[in-house]
């Protein structure tokens, strides 16, 4: 048996160290990567199932066309024939509008691998063009990071198992991130305690010593709230403050007058007394970790509340020295040059940028777009028509389309809304290389068999396509196309990053994954001082925006709230039937008192709906939801993100998509409107 | 039944385990069993604790009695093992076994269930899912020799030991405070 070194390649915190165990070309069995100080040796359960991912009878073999397109009339046709297809279009419509800027994508982190920006690359390699920009996930919480702590690396996780008490707000681990869980836990076996802050149970929650329930998105007045009893009780370190923040008087002031704690305990829905038990965590357990979840930025409110948690946690930490102790995100990939997301455009002579388009509300600007307007939709590594929000505009945009391809390993809704359909490799039929942006390790992915009949890599399509417009139309693509995945991943590896990581060559990564040196300047010693929540414009009365009173309509009372399943990374590992036992159905979690209010009861088939579709589920009544809270898990078959449109606000900022700032309503199905 | 020399058991701390299921599908993967055949199962009790069980190996093991073709055996280091030739897939075991370990296989029609990985075992490695387990809630031991005074022999949850003394000892959970919405 041949063993084979990986990196998991999802959009998963963990990017864990991956063993593949290949018997004549075929994949086994799969381990952890014992070396990998990080998952060390061991997978979580959608790991372990990537025998029934690469094997799957649900996996694209080979390029097909359908037409007319969402007619499922599809035809299988050879790469040739699919590269022919599009490389006419592209041309075609280089001519009709004089530049490539009706060509455009649509792609995010079905694979995060360095590699995978080919994409990217490939586009840049035709000179302007249409491409997404920002970030759906995680920016808003980045950018308060920077804004607190100028600058958004923390300390590595492993750390947290010596921590002597770890706060958790809206993470959850024993879900999204199962390795972490083991340092969390071994800091609570010596006697840690484990605070989890949350509006829903969650598994974390029913780990924790204390679990504290909280009203959703309201996460900064219990920052601040705890924060001023932190204040007035004087535990905290004078000392810091006055030296390392910026702007002190004017937060103490802002705590003092502003922040009313009987309001607090209102809008949170904490009595007095918990908070208390959490300003004693934070006032003398030391050190104190505080982890600050993505969902607490996917409300309106995303960025101030992160702000104010920061600002409680530096307070509390009683020290200059480790005010990294708060664990959001870890960007790992600013370490790199990532030669293929920044591959130079060749000019143009008259259109001088690429066009950019708010990834977060793709489909309505795409279809606003007019000179020329976006004829050809390059969709790879995403799955919109189950991942994004607003729909409806994306059927709009599909309609203008004259070319959809999706590139992807099975059919997803996009795929099946697409023209053409390339079969995808999976990560043991490529190699990469891969960062996490959580822990501090690099690793590399060997290609360990062959692929799947005719699937490819992205980096491979991008080399075959832009030969294939360079044959056809001398000069159209700047794209290396030579260039062989091993002399990218050499190239990636520049002086700076064999340093940081201390690897002089490939081959110490064939070995085992590096771990980044930690940088030795605290920010104690830097010159950078920490920025205190600050109330931001000063005209505004209520300084965090009330959803129940911006709220449009009264007639979607709840808010819907939409994690991920512990078996599924958004809509992947659908069709993996050890990672599916339960039910096809969809389940919807609501409250006793939305059950009671409704006439529902547990099992009951019922729809929930808004101002912009519905869907059906099964009732599953929850004791422990709060009362106006609505709880669907991601997946892709009917995909909840169906009910969620947002609008990016008009200032300029970028921000993540405020996918939990949805209302909705719940009735029993009757199949009359059904 | 004369006393092994050795009597392998699962130690689980209910304390550790927030019910990730790496266990479960990491014996999937080691033995690549049908989509229908859980060898080990998580699942959530009650009280919002989780349980991970597969077969107990027990002292006295109901399917070795009951099985007519006499196809299981008890190893020396306590494994219960059942041999599939013997198998005619009648489904006894899978009825009289109180903790749901021996499955029906709808592709062999017989009986299999959890060996504890003696291949794994034989090699000097630990069971797959005791090796996926990232928190330790799940270990090994022979509890011919371990003791340890905070081990309790069931938990709620847990069906009745007695009729087959199984062999798997527990840590039990602390308390927490869980602070609800009114
Ligand atoms: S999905 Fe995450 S935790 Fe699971 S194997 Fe991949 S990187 Fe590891
Ligand atoms: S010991 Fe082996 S066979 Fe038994 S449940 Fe664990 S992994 Fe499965
Ligand atoms: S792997 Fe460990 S923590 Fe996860 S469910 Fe199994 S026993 Fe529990």
């Amino acid at each position: 048996m041949e063993i084979y070194r990986h990196a998991c390649p999802r959009n998963c915190f963990s990017t864990c160290g991956m063993l593949s165990y290949i018997e004549d070309g075929k994949l086994m069995k799969v381990s952890g990567d014992a070396k990998h100080g990080y998952n060390q040796g061991r997978l979580c359960a959608k790991g372990y199932a990537y025998t029934q991912y690469v094997y799957n009878p649900y996996r694209l073999k080979h390029p097909i066309k359908q037409t007319p397109r969402g007619s499922g009339n599809w035809e299988r046709i050879s790469w040739e024939e699919a590269y022919d297809t599009i490389a006419d279009k592209i041309l075609e419509l280089n001519k009709r509008y004089g530049s490539n800027l009706a060509s455009g994508y649509n792609k995010f982190s079905g694979n995060i691998g360095l590699l995978h920006y080919a994409v990217e690359g490939m586009f840049n390699s035709i000179g302007p063009h249409t491409k997404p920009i920002g970030n759906p996930c995680l920016i808003t919480g980045e950018q308060a990071m920077r804004k607190s702590f100028g600058q958004m690396n923390s300390m590595m996780p492993e750390k947290m198992a010596k921590m002597n008490a770890i706060v958790i707000w809206g993470a959850n681990p024993a879900v999204t991130n199962v390795h972490q869980m083991k340092f969390i836990l071994q800091a609570r076996q010596k006697g840690a305690k484990l605070i989890v802050i949350d509006p829903v149970f969650t598994r974390t929650a029913a780990t924790a010593d204390i679990f504290i329930q909280i009203n959703p998105g309201t996460d900064g007045w219990l920052a601040l709230g705890a924060a001023k009893l932190l204040i007035q009780s004087e535990s905290y370190d004078q000392e810091f403050v006055r030296n390392q923040t910026v702007n002190w008087e004017e937060f103490h002031q802002y705590v003092n007058e502003q922040v009313d704690l009987h309001e607090v305990c209102r809008q949170t829905g904490i009595a007095l007394d918990v908070i208390c038990e959490l300003v004693s965590i934070y006032s003398m357990a030391e050190p104190c970790a505080t982890w600050i979840g993505f969902g607490i930025q996917r409300n309106v409110n995303g960025g101030k509340n992160i702000s104010a948690i920061n600002t409680l946690a530096v307070l509390g930490c009683h020290s200059g020295q480790e005010n990294r102790c708060v664990y959001y995100s870890h960007s790992g990939i600013d370490d790199f040059p990532v030669n293929l997301l920044n591959h130079e455009e060749p000019e143009h002579p008259i259109v001088l940028h690429s066009r950019e388009i708010d990834i977060n509300n793709f489909a309505e600007n795409a279809s606003k777009l007019v000179d020329p307007p976006l004829k050809l939709l390059w969709i790879a590594l995403r799955n919109p028509l189950s991942q994004d929000q607003d729909f409806q505009a994306w059927e709009s945009l599909m309609n203008e389309l004259e070319l959809i391809v999706t590139v992807d390993l099975f059919m997803t809704k996009s795929a099946e809304m697409s023209d053409i359909v390339l079969p995808a490799a999976s990560h043991f039929e490529e190699m990469d290389l891969n960062v996490s942006y959580w822990h501090h390790w690099l690793s590399i992915n060997e290609k360990a068999i062959p692929p799947y009949y005719e699937a490819k890599s992205d980096l491979q399509i991008a080399r075959e396509l832009m030969k294939k417009l360079n044959d056809r139309s001398p000069g159209f693509s700047n794209f290396p196309s030579e260039r062989e995945p091993i002399d990218w991943i050499r190239m990636e590896l520049t002086p700076s990053v064999k340093k940081l990581y201390s690897v002089e060559c490939i081959d110490d990564l064939l070995e085992g994954p590096r771990l980044r040196t930690e940088e030795v300047s605290n920010s104690s010693s830097s010159s950078f001082k920490f920025r205190l929540f600050s109330q931001g414009n000063k005209g505004t009365s209520t300084h965090f925006i009330n959803r129940r009173k911006t709220d449009v309509e009264e007639s979607y009372p709840f808010q819907l709230l939409t994690p991920q399943s512990l078996l599924k990374i958004h809509s992947q590992y659908e069709t993996m039937p050890w990672l599916n036992q339960a039910a096809e159905q969809e389940v919807v979690e609501l409250s006793e008192y939305a059950a009671e209010k409704n006439g529902i009861m547990e099992g009951d088939k019922v729809e929930l709906f808004n101002q912009n579709g519905k869907i059906a589920a099964i009732a599953r009544i929850s004791r422990f939801l709060p009362q106006k809270v609505i709880l669907v898990k991601q997946a892709g078959k009917n995909p909840i993100n169906r009910l969620i449109v947002h609008r990016p606000q008009e200032n300029k900022e970028k921000s993540s998509m405020n996918f939990y700032d949805s209302s909705v309503n719940i009735r029993k199905w009757r199949e009359k409107n059904g | 039944m004369r006393k092994m020399v050795k009597q392998m058991g699962f130690v689980f701390n209910v304390d550790l385990c927030f019910g990730c299921m790496a266990c479960e599908i990491a014996c999937r993967n080691e033995n690549q069993t049908d989509s229908t055949v859980r060898w080990r199962k998580v699942s959530r009790l009650i009280d919002d604790t989780f349980l991970s069980v597969s077969c107990n190996h027990c002292n006295s093991p109901e399917c070795f009695r009951v099985c007519p073709e006499n196809a299981f055996t008890k190893r020396g280091d306590g494994i219960v093992h059942i041999n599939s030739d013997l198998c005619t897939g009648c489904g006894l075991c899978i009825e009289a076994c109180p903790y749901g370990a021996p499955q029906y296989d709808p592709v062999t029609q017989k009986a299999s269930k959890c060996h504890m990985c003696y291949p794994r075992q034989d090699r000097g490695l630990p069971p797959a899912c005791v090796e996926s387990c990232s928190t330790e809630a799940l270990t090994f031991v022979d509890l011919n020799t371990f003791c340890d005074k905070k081990m309790v022999g069931t938990i709620p949850g847990f069906p009745d030991t007695r009729l087959t003394n199984p062999s798997i000892a527990f840590y039990p959970a602390k308390e927490r405070n869980r602070y609800f919405l009114k």
